[in-house]
């Protein structure tokens, strides 16, 4: 029975037989049902809101277009005209910058999940001890010195990864530490709160552009510091797809004397298609909704989406139509987005399957 | 875009050189070609499209360029302070309320002399002029808005004769607009119907919703003595809090009565809503900025155009003397309106390259003929600081009826005009101070304090912020704000 | 993991994994994203760290004064500090929860053919791609007393006017629920990604030896799905305790302090009032509840993990 289901479409009867339970079906059905109201109707009542006169709003909540209140595209004009705030710029600059971010966060960090799963790396808990001496003194002690901050972390970063990584090579005492430590390293990264994070990376951009480099209200100064923080992510999601392959495959290939490079590339890349694309969606969305870096490194050339959206809700009215027009264009591409992503798994599954 | 703003710039530059060499006086006056400022502001409409529109017209009169840089209301603060505070020169001009100015004045240029000696500068009421302009003695800002609090009440339902004589049977006087706060109460009591979906009063009371400036009016009527000037706050002598004392607790006491007769949910009201449910015909009366008149006046926003009537907020007969720890009594209320927010002022960044091209443009925003432009319209968040801007009103009607616009512009002039005005407070660290207030506010008005427990609490917490950040320095700052000369 | 699948294949372990001319690759992976976390993040961190020991406000501008661990200690005995931690938790913990049960039943059923199943695919991904910020407003749309639906709905059953933002217990409430509505896509997403890798063999099996449905779900799904179970619920939990912008448009922190974030609490404190010192000490506390989290939460699950073959 499921030998015969096996010929059907990508993988779907894997799981779960589909033998008689006509009962379980329609339940499953009515629950999904249920949770698809839930999830749409606040998208639903966002979108007619938008087109909502004033009064339709004001009075109490009207539900049906056409019927409890007339649509009017005023919300639409208005936000286009630029009245409430340039629409247009922030749109093209979450794209790019969301784009790049995307792209180069799951590249690298892929890339490190997969090295983390199938190689070695032995950290002496010595050697990292070492580097944060070495960078703290560093810190604290070059600007006594003259240097700027920025100088200061940078000497202080090269030096210590130099120091540090000769240190590794020689037999310290103490604990050494392995990949799942590395891991969680960079996960590390994600539990600070952000606020401090993002004044400090905006005092970092700030002397940087005053040394010349100019980081604040740019396209690299973004796509670097989202990149940076969603690499982490990419990894801890990754890792398990990763780890999840079969090895014999790789090591056929390794036998075979194909370059790891290539291997990784040509081979496991279309095996975890449904997990890339899965933390590739996960990763951009991160990044085009993400608002506090954005509000910090961003002043009128590069700024957002998500601080147009903040600024519709203004202080002395709320203007509920404005805010869903805000809403319905941030979240429209994301839309279009989501539907090719969702048929490149499908596609990516077939893929994945043969085997 | 901004090339071919350059390209007219540069046929007009073109145009000057050619008509001056024939001797006529044809130019970018004064000539600002090449310059672009940058101004921080509220996301729009409110205050930026002012600024946009006239930077519009400055940019053909000068032939310099303004960009108007906008952020959401909760975020212009920290990102003034960020940039201001690492040396950056992203803003030539920063618009903000005028609570901040303690914190900015470090940081800002100092108004040019010769600003100070036009007619138009004598057409800005005193109010804004001498106080909220100035500060340490020096005038560091320029008015682009006018605030203060009045009250908005409800014309169709104060006049019709079926509520009139209902009112009177039940209270025994005349339904009319109420100049004092049991009036207030009395009427919002009357008006009180929820299965009718309609209230009393609407007021906001959510934390981060500007709830502390509507208590503040309360106060205002109870604390700001006009035998005790200055002490509405603090102890202008020692800078102990003055925010337990029995006029603070009364005032406190309104308005927890306040949320009884508001809109249910009302708790979690902050202005917007306030506004909203005003317009949406749910209350009788609000409390609020001349937004709220302006919204409810609007035919396309507002179930009740036409019907909004505006009044000074109401009074008190009672005023508690911090010195004498006693209740001053008098003949009659006496009207205590409170500038609540100062309206939006526009500081110059001490740092910038363009000081000059900078305040030329403040004075442009702010003359007489584009500011009277703003205040009439309706998504501008102009509201009046001008003499002229109150006294004719025929532009007025565009947006209200006859009868609303005489009584808006009769509500804003007499609320400035009051003996007993009374000021923000600003002093540094002025959000530290709010928020412990918001908190305690928070608990009283849920009912898991006394309103006497939680001032005292407010002003045990006030004292300790005072001692942290300097109890000289904040004294010099609260004389400084209310008008009164260094010890 | 890695570990046990090389285990399991003698086969391989004469090949290629530890050979030594192979390892310098091993650098080439893993370095770009090293260097890149590295060089951004050091400086925060580094600032962050000494300035938490430090006392600098910057509203009104003081000089920095060394206080050693001062700012610590007055956290730790701000009763504030402790009831926004409470609250905190209890939000994420309770989302996260509901995320994953839902999450996971939803998964099961769209993987199970169930009828419309690319319409629902789609829809059921939407909340996840709004802005948080977007979704607070909606959220305050929704919940709002005079102009929200859900008001409307609750009055018509009987019920009106409750106080979903007004009072405390509700509020969180609340809270929860948005949360639960804009991230259990994510939940679903990586769920089904997972359940679409496990391998088909170990059901056919069980299929031959007529295994009940729910064996089959207990017995195989479930421990085959634990690794990336662990992974998505620990990230979601991570994620959930930095929640601000929901609370910060719905209720402001309020009533009181009652719905407050530890977020919330540390943007109040650093980009309002910008002390800058006090808030790097919150951040730090924070960094430790987390990790001391985080090391009980994958040692407790670690021995789950390695049971299964």
């Amino acid at each position: 029975m499921s030998v015969a289901a096996k010929s059907g479409s990508a993988g779907r009867d894997r799981v779960v037989q589909q033998d008689g339970g006509g009962k379980l079906r329609w339940f499953v059905l009515a629950f999904c049902l249920v949770w698809l109201f839930f999830t749409l109707f606040p998208i639903y009542w966002t979108f007619i809101t938008s087109f909502k006169p004033p009064a339709a709003v004001s009075g109490g909540p009207t539900y049906l277009p056409f019927l409890d209140f007339s649509p009017t595209l005023q919300a639409y004009v208005d936000a286009l005209s630029g009245i409430r705030g340039d629409f247009l710029k922030p749109f093209i600059n979450s794209t790019l910058i969301g784009l790049s971010a995307t792209f180069l966060s799951v590249l690298v960090g892929s890339m490190a999940a997969y090295g983390l799963v199938r190689f070695d790396f032995q950290v002496r808990l010595a050697s990292g001890l070492i580097f944060v001496v070495i960078v703290f003194a560093l810190f604290f002690g070059l600007p006594k010195l003259g240097l700027t901050r920025i100088q200061g972390i940078g000497i202080a970063l090269i030096v210590g990864l130099a120091v540090s990584l000769l240190a590794n090579r020689l037999r310290l005492p103490g604990p050494v530490l392995g990949n799942r430590d590395v891991l969680f390293w960079f996960v590390s990264q994600r539990m600070l709160p952000p606020i401090v994070t993002a004044f400090s990376l905006y005092l970092l951009y700030s002397e940087a552009g005053r040394a010349g480099l100019v980081m604040l209200d740019t396209y690299w100064g973004m796509t670097l510091a989202y990149t940076a923080f969603s690499i982490p992510i990419v990894v801890w999601l990754m890792r398990d797809f990763f780890a999840a392959l079969p090895v014999e495959i790789e090591e056929a290939a390794l036998i075979d004397d194909v370059p790891r490079l290539r291997i990784f590339f040509q081979i496991v890349v279309p095996m975890v298609m449904p997990g890339l694309i899965a933390t590739s969606m996960i990763t951009l969305a991160f990044v085009w909704n993400e608002f506090l870096f954005a509000l910090l490194l961003t002043t009128s050339e590069w700024q957002t989406l998500p601080i147009l959206i903040a600024g519709q809700n203004s202080y002395r009215g709320d203007e509920w139509w404005s805010i869903s027009v805000a809403a319905v264009v941030s979240i429209a591409p994301m839309i279009v987005m989501a539907y090719f992503l969702a048929r490149m798994m499908r596609a990516g599954l077939t893929i994945g399957g043969i085997r | 875009m901004n090339y071919k703003k350059l390209l007219s710039a540069g046929t007009v530059l073109g145009v000057a050189c050619a008509a001056l060499m024939t001797g006529e006086a044809f130019a970018c006056s004064p000539d600002y070609s090449g310059v672009t400022l940058n101004v921080g502001s509220q996301t729009g409409p409110f205050i930026a499209s002012a600024l946009q529109a006239a930077a519009k017209t400055w940019s053909e009169k000068t032939c310099g360029q303004v960009k108007v840089i906008e952020f959401p209301f909760g975020e212009l603060y920290p990102k003034y302070v960020t940039a201001l505070q690492a040396g950056e020169k992203s803003f030539d001009i920063m618009t903000f309320p005028p609570a901040w100015t303690p914190d900015l004045a470090p940081f800002l240029d100092e108004m040019p002399a010769a600003m100070r000696q036009t007619d138009a500068w004598k057409d800005i009421h005193p109010n804004y002029r001498e106080r909220l302009m100035v500060w340490d003695g020096k005038t560091m800002t320029q008015s682009i808005d006018g605030d203060l609090h009045n009250l908005s009440y409800r014309i169709d339902l104060f006049e019709d004769p079926k509520e009139k004589e209902a009112f009177k049977k039940k209270y025994g006087y005349e339904l009319a607009v109420p100049t004092t706060w049991k009036q207030y109460y009395d009427i919002a009591e009357f008006f009180t119907r929820p299965d009718k979906n309609l209230y009393g009063t609407v007021e906001p009371f959510r934390r981060g919703g500007q709830q502390f400036w509507f208590f503040f009016t309360h106060v205002a009527s109870y604390a700001n003595s006009p035998n005790d000037p200055g002490a509405m706050f603090f102890n202008p002598d020692t800078m102990d809090a003055e925010v337990n004392n029995p006029g603070w607790v009364k005032a406190l006491e309104d308005y927890i009565r306040s949320s009884k007769y508001s809109p249910a949910g009302a708790l979690n009201y902050g202005y917007g809503d306030v506004n909203t449910a005003f317009a949406g015909g749910q209350a009788a009366m609000a409390l609020g900025w001349g937004d709220t008149g302006v919204i409810a006046g609007d035919k396309k926003q507002s179930k009740i155009a036409g019907h909004v009537g505006s009044a000074m907020t109401p009074a008190s007969d009672q005023i508690y003397n911090a010195k004498t720890k006693q209740w001053d009594k008098f003949d009659k209320p006496v009207p205590t309106p409170f500038m609540a927010f100062g309206g939006w002022q526009a500081g110059i960044n001490a740092n910038g390259d363009h000081k000059d091209a900078a305040w030329n443009y403040i004075e442009w925003v702010s003359n007489p003929e584009n500011s009277g432009k703003a205040v009439v319209t309706g998504g501008s968040g102009v509201n009046p600081y001008r003499y002229s801007h109150m006294q004719d009103i025929k532009p007025w009607e565009t947006i209200f009826t006859e009868r609303e616009a005489k009584e808006y512009l009769a509500s804003q002039l007499d609320s400035l005009n009051a003996k007993n005005v009374a000021y923000d407070m600003r002093l540094p660290g002025y959000f530290s101070y709010t928020e412990i207030l918001e908190i305690e506010l928070g608990k009283a008005l849920n009912g898991d304090e006394t309103a006497q427990q939680a001032l005292d609490s407010v002003a045990q917490q006030w004292n300790k912020l005072t001692d942290d950040l300097g109890r000289d320095k904040q004294l010099a700052a609260y004389r400084n704000s209310m008008g009164l000369p260094a010890k | 993991m890695s570990r046990n699948t090389s285990e399991t294949m003698p086969a391989a372990r004469s090949g290629s994994r530890k050979a030594t001319p192979r390892d310098p690759i091993k650098y080439v992976f893993l370095w770009p994203a090293f260097l890149v976390v590295l060089a951004v993040g050091l400086f925060p961190l580094v600032f962050s760290f000494s300035m938490s020991f430090q006392s600098l406000r910057l509203i009104p501008p003081l000089p920095p004064r060394f206080v050693g661990f001062d700012n610590y200690w007055t956290i730790l005995q701000t009763e504030r500090f402790w009831h926004v931690i409470g609250t905190t938790t209890l939000i994420a913990v309770i989302s996260v929860m509901i995320e994953y049960v839902i999450g996971f039943a939803i998964t099961l059923a769209l993987h199970s053919r169930v009828p419309g199943e690319r319409l629902f695919r789609i829809s059921f991904l939407l909340p996840m791609l709004l802005a948080p910020i977007a979704v607070a407003l909606v959220g305050r749309m929704m919940f709002h007393s005079s102009v929200g639906p859900l008001n409307d709905l609750f009055t018509h059953l009987g019920l009106p006017n409750l106080p979903f933002l007004t009072s405390s217990n509700w509020a969180v409430g609340a809270i929860i629920t948005i949360e639960v509505w804009q991230w259990t896509p994510f939940v679903i997403l990586m769920l089904l990604a997972g359940l679409q890798s496990l391998p088909v063999d170990v059901y056919e099996s069980a299929a031959l030896e007529n295994a009940s449905r729910w064996r089959q779900f207990w017995d195989l799904t479930f421990p085959m799905m634990l690794p990336i179970s662990a992974a998505v619920v620990f990230i979601r939990l991570i994620e959930s305790l930095k929640i601000m912008d929901t609370v910060f448009v719905l209720t402001g922190g309020g009533p009181g302090i009652a719905t407050e974030t530890l977020t919330l609490f540390a943007y109040q404190e650093g980009f309002k009032k910008f002390n800058i010192g006090y808030t790097s000490a919150l951040s730090f506390l924070f960094l430790v509840v987390v990790t001391v989290f985080g090391v009980v939460y994958l040692s407790l699950l670690r021995p789950q993990l390695e049971k299964r073959s």
